[in-house]
């Protein structure tokens, strides 16, 4: 791999990722907001030092063409400077995933393959009481931690009011449906919240559901879904930030 | 395992293949890549049409996503690196280290509490720090011990575990008695043949510090960068592909959970700053199975096996991964049972 191909390499990933960053949301789709300065600062090292190689590869290419043929010999290894290492090729793959076929967040498919995941909180203290408001709009992790393991039973007769996309239930239903991820798509979790009393809107598509919450009387479970009684779903666009 | 046969769409993407042979000069590395991307943007909407089954768009989120949280962490640990090759002086760190394998590992360990990144950055950097002289042995206690117990990750495992603070210490003990142990028996059992000869200690005469530290910069960069490719590859296909829900049932089983959780961190291959939060979900297992995940994760996984062995060569990754999780496995089952 000569040095011009490896400077275009970087300049390429660069670019890549300063396009999902810096210029645009997309970012958001694969990794946790908090990412977004370190992707800026890599995105803008890479293309620089890219920018910088090509120029020394330009500048040295008058006076090291017959410096190439004698290193070519080492390219096998991937152990000369001149010539970069053949596996670097693979960088296509991540370049071609972000620029060309830009994949969408994780939804339904994701959802559909994942049991809930409410694990027991660790508070010794207990929860601390909702905020006011009618309808009380909650992320869809809280309502089903709150719904599965807070004694105080404060979502009683509350109407609260979640934001997510739709699952279909197997055996007939359907799940209103956030994932929360803590570093990138590849940890996400998935929460999801029965909708009952309201005909299933197009899978995948997003929703806000207001409604009741309908307690089942089981003893809690790790894994245990909550349900809603709708009282009205409204669709709605996909939320900036996919994720929770 | 159609998600595997992404990797065919793509293949015009791929000359590496057939790389820039000497003999084959006609066609260089140059024009390849040019006819690749030409290729490869007439065919988007082929290429984009294919990839529309749920499952594959799936993969393909999670490549992107694995490989995209990676690159700013695999920058850092290059920079780093090359900074160490191009700039800091052999003698320096032969005097910041204790001359003595027995006491230098430990030491060396202990320093990788004061890199705040996740394992892809800790890859580059023990390997700028072989370069550089360091004791294999102690430079592979950093590697292991850098992603697991910097101030960051510690963080995270805290907010992850609330009102468990004994957790963290577990973690932290766990992870540096594995790094300490493993260094030590690299220093005792490990052969040099096994590890590959570092790249950069043949810099080229005559050039410049900046220009040693852009070429270092690039070639270290492109060659990790790519063996995180297979790496995130291998670690979406098994995300995508191992169910969830099976796992529950093995939970209760008493001294296999801790296996099976360790097993999975491998496998998901989750970011170090990231797994205490996915071992906190998995509330069916008892907790020393958790601390495995926590302890294993950063010290042992796809995309980090595959990373250690474009650096340092399969003879020695697959050595080295082995001993690492047997003695995670062990030292997280011994500070569960004592800690928590």
């Amino acid at each position: 791999m000569k040095r011009e191909v490896q400077a275009i390499l970087l300049v390429l990933l660069g670019s890549a990722v300063l396009r999902i960053s810096l210029f645009s949301d997309m970012y958001l789709r694969y990794v946790r907001a908090a990412l977004r300065p370190y992707l800026v600062t890599a995105g803008v090292v890479l293309v620089l030092l890219g920018v910088l190689g090509a120029v020394a590869a330009l500048r040295g290419a008058r006076h090291q063409d017959h410096q190439d043929h004698q290193d070519s010999d080492h390219d096998a290894h991937g152990h000369s400077h001149t010539h970069g290492p053949r596996i670097a090729w693979l960088l296509i793959l991540p370049v071609t995933g972000i620029l060309l076929v830009s994949p969408p967040a994780l939804g339904s498919y994701t959802a559909q393959h994942a049991a809930n995941t409410v694990a027991k909180p660790d508070t010794a203290t207990g929860f601390p009481p909702l905020p006011a408001g009618d309808p009380l709009a909650l992320p869809l992790a809280e309502f089903d931690v709150r719904a599965a393991w807070d004694a105080a039973q404060p979502l009683k007769g509350r109407r609260v009011k979640l934001l997510g996309f739709v699952s279909p239930k197997s055996g007939g239903g359907w799940y209103v449906t956030r994932l929360v991820i803590s570093c990138c798509a590849a940890d996400a979790m998935t929460y999801k919240v029965e909708i009952r009393g309201a005909a299933a809107p197009p899978t995948g598509s997003w929703v806000a559901v207001t409604g009741v919450w309908q307690p089942d009387g089981q003893p809690a479970q790790p894994d245990a879904v909550p349900a809603l009684n709708a009282g009205q779903v409204v669709s709605v666009p996909e939320p900036r930030d996919p994720y929770e | 395992m159609a998600e595997q046969n992404t990797l065919t769409p793509e293949h015009p993407a791929e000359p590496g293949a057939e790389p820039d042979r000497p003999t084959g000069r006609r066609l260089g590395s140059l024009e390849l890549l040019v006819a690749g991307m030409v290729l490869l943007l007439a065919g988007r909407r082929w290429l984009v049409g294919w990839l529309d089954a749920p499952g594959l768009q799936a993969w393909t989120t999670v490549f992107v996503a694995i490989c995209v949280q990676a690159i700013p962490f695999l920058v850092l640990g290059t920079l780093l690196s090359a900074a160490i090759t191009a700039l800091v002086p052999a003698s320096f760190l032969e005097r910041a280290l204790p001359k003595r394998a027995v006491l230098a590992v430990p030491a060396a360990g202990l320093a990788g509490a004061v890199l705040p990144g996740c394992e892809c950055a800790s890859v580059p950097v023990a390997d700028g720090l072989i370069a550089r002289g360091v004791a294999p042995a102690a430079a592979l206690a950093f590697l292991l011990s850098a992603p697991a117990i910097n101030p960051v990750v510690l963080t995270a495992t805290a907010v992850a575990f609330p009102g468990r603070p004994q957790m963290v210490l577990a973690r932290f003990a766990a992870s540096l008695v594995t790094a300490v142990v493993v260094g030590w028996l690299w220093a005792r059992f490990g052969r040099p043949e096994w590890l590959r000869p570092s790249v950069r200690r043949a810099q080229p005469a005559g050039a410049g510090r900046w220009a040693a530290f852009r070429a270092a910069f690039a070639h270290e960069f492109l060659h990790a960068a790519g063996f995180l490719v297979i790496g995130g590859i291998t670690a979406a296909t098994l995300n995508v592909l191992v169910p969830r829900q099976l796992l529950g049932g093995l939970a209760h089983l008493p001294g296999v959970s801790v296996l099976v959780l360790a097993l999975l961190a491998v496998v998901l291959a989750v970011c170090s700053e990231a797994d205490a939060f996915v071992a906190a979900s998995l509330s069916a297992f008892p907790l020393p199975a958790r601390l495995a995940f926590m302890v294993v994760g950063p010290m042992v996984d796809v995309k980090l096996v595959a990373m250690q062995a474009g650096t340092f060569g399969w003879p020695f990754a697959w050595r080295f991964s082995t001993v690492t999780f047997t003695v995670a496995v062990l030292a997280a089952t011994l500070a569960g049972w004592w800690l928590l």
